[in-house]
């Protein structure tokens, strides 16, 4: 996750641990330096006194490994501190120790302390000794002659107690890092929260605009960045909304126009068709010139009358008028049925076994009746296939011809209104009806698709969601809206839209 | 087939035309313009079928069809504007015996009256009517009555002829589409609302709880069957 809140929060842990780490380090360099050079002036005082008064005191007549013995000089030293001591004569023979682990010691001493104690001077060293970290501090005593064979005296003081507490501190910082660390990615959760929170408004009202609710608003309040983010934003989804209504208004106006020209024209039309079935059944009385036109008349009056019945089909659907009856029904039966009624000559395939669909067979029969018509319009004399099947999800019917079919870049435009592949060809339909069935396919939950054939033709193809068919050939899923139908219901209750099976 | 037909239609070439043409075709033609007047001229000519628009002025349709239902039995067609289905069903709980959509052709127009009349003709001139049971309910079909105990039930022609299909073979699921076939004559996709408003107001008419049907009984997913 790289969004502003892990951010922030690395932001801020990295900015804590540097701080933390940069204050422990110096602590731990500063209390280590202390502490060393607390310990280097108490063993600097203390070599200094056993150099110039107790060693002296002790041996007047000079150093001799027997009077270091015999002078208790050992435990003299350590009187004063937790001291041993190494006393190397420089003479080809063993140094005198006061402890006998001491003796492989001498080896590891830096050589640079011999001349800075040759020059008369106190040498001291940091290193391990037999293992425990110390200090060693060399020197010899005050006036002897440099050159000769002048024993020199090195006092080794442990230092672990310096290790013991640069330990524990390094513990401690660690802790207080990590806790200094924690707080900080706390701190940055609720900094984070605090930033975030409108931006998190201001993305759920985005989100509910793009649901389609233009009603969303962001809070605005406040004089910060985002309080004129939420300005912006709040101009903006007002604009959009007034848009948007101005555009459905202009819209339903437009519907209700269409509607009211279709109402409108029903009555003439209606004389007009009853006008025209009287004429057509009294042709055979008509001087041949009022005959031609006469017949010519009541062609056009059944063009009309597609035309407008096809308009007002649409209106309704525009008008979400329309609503799908849907009973449990046998897709390649009702097929049969309905191709056997608008194109008796067509050829119905299949199903290989029974497909049980949730559907209207009105509906179904606009469907597949449209689709015989435009093969039949635009494929004349040409054999049309029906086939009935299913790919597994949706129950399928294809109705095919062996027509020109329509270029490619034509197929996806077929079922617009008034779409015509060809432009010149001006049959009796209205233009309408690939539009019609797809409206009637998309409320029976399926849909329709077209493409060319192998070998030349148009095939176009209706899908519908495929049901199980045992629980609807029970009948309880689906067929119970109509059921006691009567007995005074409601008027408006009984072609109402029941539950549509889930895919 | 000199029935007699009353045409309410308020349109008046749509009056005229389909006048003509019903007269063409062999029928008596009586047409008022309104409502009122056709319940006016329904009264004093006593025709056997009514052909009633269902938007009328003064009077309209569906008024005019409750009016004639209380007194008579008579056929009536109502001419409905297509896809106003409200307007369907209201007009055949009304009491309509079926429905013609505007715009239609003559030939629709007169295959639908020709069932119409049909109806009552193959049961009245069927001669050897049987008497038949189902439940508490007497049926004489030669004399079209039905009675249950010593009460008389008025039935229309076309609830009569689905009460006896349904009632001729008790037990046995007739199917939406087989009733619209046997009782309206329609052989193809019939509007199954016909069936089904026309079986709630026989339900109405015999039942004893119409809410909760004993003789008439919905077949789920299939249609209807008599229960004897």
């Amino acid at each position: 996750m790289r969004g502003i809140r892990s951010r922030l929060a690395l932001s801020l842990v990295a900015l804590v641990a540097v701080t933390v780490a940069a204050i422990g380090v110096g602590t731990y360099a500063f209390v280590d330096a202390r502490l060393r050079a607390s310990l280097l002036d108490e063993a600097d005082r203390q070599a200094q006194f056993n150099l110039s008064v107790l060693v002296p005191e002790r041996l007047p007549d000079g150093v001799t490994r027997e009077g270091l013995d015999s002078a208790g000089l050992a435990a003299a030293f350590r009187l004063r501190g937790d001291v041993e001591t190494i006393v190397d004569f420089h003479d080809g023979g063993t140094p005198w120790v006061s402890d006998g682990a001491l003796l492989g010691a001498i080896g590891s001493f830096p050589a640079e302390l011999r001349p800075v104690v040759d020059a008369g001077h106190l040498g001291y060293s940091w290193q391990d000794v037999i293992g425990q970290p110390s200090l060693v501090v060399a020197g010899h005593l005050p006036g002897a002659v440099p050159g000769t064979a002048v024993p020199v005296f090195s006092f080794v003081f442990p230092a672990t107690s310096i290790q013991e507490a640069l330990e524990q501190l390094r513990l401690g910082l660690i802790a207080a890092g990590l806790v200094a660390v924690a707080l900080a990615l706390a701190a940055a959760r609720v900094v984070a929260r605090g930033i975030l929170r409108p931006v998190d408004s201001g993305s759920a009202a985005a989100a509910r605009i793009a649901r389609g609710d233009l009603s969303a608003r962001v809070p605005a309040g406040g004089a910060d960045e985002f309080a004129r983010f939420a300005a912006e934003f709040n101009r903006m989804a007002d604009s959009l909304a007034s848009t948007v209504e101005r555009l459905q208004a202009s819209e339903a106006q437009n519907r209700r126009f269409v509607s009211d020209v279709s109402h409108e024209l029903r009555t003439p039309l209606t004389a007009l068709v009853a006008e025209a079935s009287v004429i057509e059944a009294g042709l055979d009385g008509l001087a041949p010139d009022a005959r031609r036109a006469a017949e010519l008349l009541v062609a056009d009056v059944r063009r009309l009358r597609i035309l407008v019945e096809d308009l007002m089909e649409l209106s309704r659907f525009d008008a979400r008028a329309e609503q799908a009856d849907l009973r449990p029904t046998d897709l390649g039966e009702a097929t049969r049925s309905i191709v056997s009624a608008r194109l008796p000559g067509a050829a119905v395939h299949g199903p290989p076994a029974q497909v049980v669909v949730a559907a209207d067979v009105r509906r179904l029969d606009r469907i597949i009746g449209n689709l015989l018509d435009n093969a039949g319009e635009h494929a004349p004399g040409t054999p049309v296939e029906v086939r009935v099947g299913d790919d597994g999800a949706n129950a399928i019917v294809t109705v095919g011809d062996r027509g020109p079919g329509v270029p490619e870049d034509v197929l996806e435009h077929l079922f617009e209104r008034f779409y015509k592949a060809d432009a010149s060809r001006h049959g009796g339909s209205s233009g309408l009806g690939l539009a019609i069935a797809a409206e009637h396919a998309a409320l029976l939950g399926g849909s329709l698709s077209a493409r060319n054939r192998d070998g030349g033709g148009l095939e176009v193809t209706l899908r519908l969601p495929r049901v199980v068919s045992e629980s609807l050939l029970a009948g309880d899923v689906l067929d119970t809206a109509r059921d006691d139908a009567g007995g005074g219901s409601d008027a408006g209750s009984a072609p109402t839209e029941q539950a549509r099976p889930n895919p | 087939m000199d029935a007699r037909i009353l045409l309410v239609e308020d349109d008046p070439s749509i009056r005229e035309v389909t006048a003509i043409g019903l007269r063409a075709a062999g029928f008596e033609v009586d047409t008022a313009a309104d409502g009122a007047a056709g319940l006016e001229r329904w009264r004093q000519a006593q025709p056997d079928l009514v052909l009633l628009d269902v938007m009328l002025p003064r009077l309209d349709g569906l008024e005019v069809c409750r009016e004639i239902r209380r007194a008579s039995t008579v056929p009536i067609v109502m001419l409905t504007a297509r896809g106003d289905t409200i307007d369907v069903v209201v007009g055949l709980e009304a009491g309509a015996d079926d429905y013609v959509t505007k715009p239609f052709e003559m030939v629709e127009l007169v295959a639908r009256i020709r069932a119409a009349l049909r109806r009552r003709r193959s049961t009245a001139e069927g001669g050897a009517g049987a008497a038949l049971e189902l439940g508490p309910l007497a049926i004489d079909t030669a004399g079209r009555t039905v009675r249950r105990g010593d009460e008389d039930i008025a039935l229309t022609r076309t609830e009569f002829d689905l009460l006896v299909e349904l009632a001729q073979r008790p037990g046995q699921v007739l199917t939406r589409d087989q009733l619209l076939d046997r009782v309206w004559g329609y052989d193809y996709l019939g509007d199954s609302r016909l069936v089904d408003v026309a079986i709630g107001r026989v339900r109405a008419k015999v039942e004893r709880d119409p809410a909760n049907p004993e003789l008439l009984v919905t077949v789920r997913g299939s249609g209807y069957k008599a229960v004897r």
